[in-house]
């Protein structure tokens, strides 16, 4: 399998390791008038693989994910998400393929006019399920209790730090037990210690929850500790892929540059 | 299709004729904003009769938009009935005219006033609030995180505030009335010795139906115009945090101004019914 279509140096394609494809994104193009942001992009996604993004602001990292989700309309080539084309699908099918899918957004995106139960809520009032009031309260503090601010409950977002915020909008995206997550720069604006806290909670969630991940992130320390694989996209494309150390070690400036600081 | 405004909650927008390039700069901003703001609407009257319904969510904007502003609304109908009273007192005392003062301040307050001072009052306050409400949710990603969690934005925010404001804003403008013409009597009575039932009397007997039922008619296209601006500046809200502001500030401009155009419409209509 040939994923990039150009002279990217791909170190690793492993992924024998990991169950069937549940993203397979195929000379995926997207523009914005003159601004060209995925320009051939090529990726599969196995169950239970976590795969971190890397690329500098503005490459078209977040508009990957945000097409992955069906928020963007891509402009060419096939993406498959769960083995359904997402361009083909009608709006309830979105709506329940979305169900599958939690997503993280970079500001958190807390309802600001909802206390942090009914943010929790809000997700699960929306899709149809077959809970009780009951095992809604349960899973809700469940949710709340694995990122460790059951107390924050009836807190409103304005009330909450941004780590906070990022581990409540962690939980909110949990709470319809997703089988792939997407994180928009997760540890982004937020202190190193906080951020480490988030990667590990990132990763012990999915472990708990069996999650297979795309993770959007410049932060280095975070896809070290979460990523089974690493693209480097670079001009719209997926320039070089491996893992955290083949991609350390290879001989090719632009994948260098994410690496410097790491080696100081 | 300009830059990201591209994004499924909100619909595509058909290309943009070619003779509207040879149009001034100005010109060619209002007709693609008036363009805009219509499909807008459209896509309201779309929305707003298909099921799912938002009723809870209808209810707690009526709330927010009703009931949080009923002190403002009432202290500012009570001033304009106390200052519209004392103001006209001395020119109907020169008449020797005074007994005309309940039928000729009744007639101002619920013909024109009372729903054009409720409708621009609501059009900073809630007009405003909405344009802030929804530019923000825009720039923190709270509509993208509704549209993942499932939910179609467009009926949950848009719809609601709309019908919200088409069916606050007369009911607020008939207390409004009800609260001018108090504060008229309390004037009338500093000045001289008049019962509130004298008073009451004398306003309803120079009311007809056509004053009131025009008026209040008038009162729900305010209503559903400073909802649908709101939202619209709001919902299409840019820029980042800048954005916020410049929604908010031109949802005022924009929904007062409207409301005075339609005002003018409806004086037309009245008129040319003979309700005038």
């Amino acid at each position: 399998m040939t994923e990039t279509q150009n002279t990217a140096p791909v170190v690793n394609q492993r992924t024998s390791e990991f169950g069937e494809p549940i993203i397979e994104i195929s000379h995926l193009q997207k523009s914005f008038g003159e601004n060209h942001v995925l320009t051939d992009f090529n990726l599969t996604i196995r169950r239970g693989e976590n795969v971190v993004v890397l690329g500098k602001s503005g490459c078209g990292k977040s508009v990957l994910i945000k097409c992955i989700v069906g928020l963007l309309k891509y402009d060419a080539g096939t993406l498959k998400v769960f083995g359904k084309e997402i361009k083909d699908l009608k709006h309830k099918e979105l709506d329940h393929m979305r169900a599958r899918i939690g997503f993280v957004f970079q500001s958190s995106a807390l309802y600001d006019s909802m206390t942090v139960r009914e943010n929790l809520e809000f997700p699960l009032r929306r899709q149809k399920h077959n809970k009780t009031k009951q095992e809604v309260k349960k899973l809700i503090e469940e949710m709340l209790d694995n990122v460790g601010l059951l107390y924050a409950i009836n807190l409103m977002p304005s009330e909450l730090s941004g780590g906070m915020r990022k581990r409540i909008g962690l939980a909110r995206s949990l709470v319809l037990e997703p089988e792939l997550m997407l994180y928009d720069e997760p540890t982004t604006g937020l202190d190193p210690i906080t951020a480490k806290e988030i990667s590990r909670l990132m990763l012990e969630m999915q472990r708990k929850y069996n999650t297979s991940s795309i993770i959007i992130s410049h932060d280095m320390d975070c896809a070290k500790l979460t990523a089974n694989r690493l693209v480097v996209m670079i001009d719209g494309v997926n320039y070089a892929q491996g893992t955290f150390e083949e991609l350390n070690h290879i001989n090719d400036p632009k994948v260098h540059a994410f690496f410097e600081n790491q080696q100081i | 299709m300009k830059g990201k405004k591209e994004q499924t909650n909100q619909r595509a927008t058909p290309k943009e004729p070619f003779w509207l390039s040879f149009l001034p700069a100005g010109v060619q901003d209002f007709l693609v904003e008036t363009g805009d703001t219509t499909r807008f609407a459209g896509r309201f009257f779309q929305e707003a009769f298909l099921p799912p319904y938002e009723f809870k969510e209808i209810v707690r904007q009526s709330y927010e938009i009703g009931y949080k502003s009923l002190s403002l609304v009432g202290t500012t109908a009570f001033i304009i009935g106390v200052v519209l009273t004392l103001q006209s007192r001395p020119t109907l005392v020169r008449f020797g005219a005074e007994a005309w003062l309940p039928a000729m301040v009744s007639v101002s307050i619920i013909r024109e006033i009372g729903p054009v001072l409720v409708a621009l009052i609501c059009a900073g306050k809630i007009g405003s609030g909405i344009g802030a409400e929804l530019g923000s949710m825009k720039v923190t990603e709270q509509i993208d995180a509704m549209e993942v969690s499932g939910t179609n934005p467009f009926k949950y925010i848009v719809v609601t505030r709309i019908i919200s404001t088409t069916l606050m804003i007369p009911l607020l403008a008939i207390m409004g009335d009800g609260i001018a013409l108090y504060g008229s009597f309390l004037a009338v009575k500093t000045k001289g010795a008049v019962s509130a039932t004298l008073f009451f009397h004398q306003v309803f007997q120079n009311l007809d139906f056509s004053d009131v039922l025009p008026a209040i008619i008038k009162t729900f296209f305010f209503g559903f115009v400073i909802g649908l601006i709101g939202c619209y500046k709001g919902y299409n809200s840019k820029n980042g945090t800048e954005g916020v502001g410049q929604s908010a500030n031109s949802a005022v401009v924009v929904a007062s101004l409207l409301v005075f155009v339609l005002d003018l419409i409806a004086v037309q209509i009245t008129a040319f019914f003979g309700y005038i």
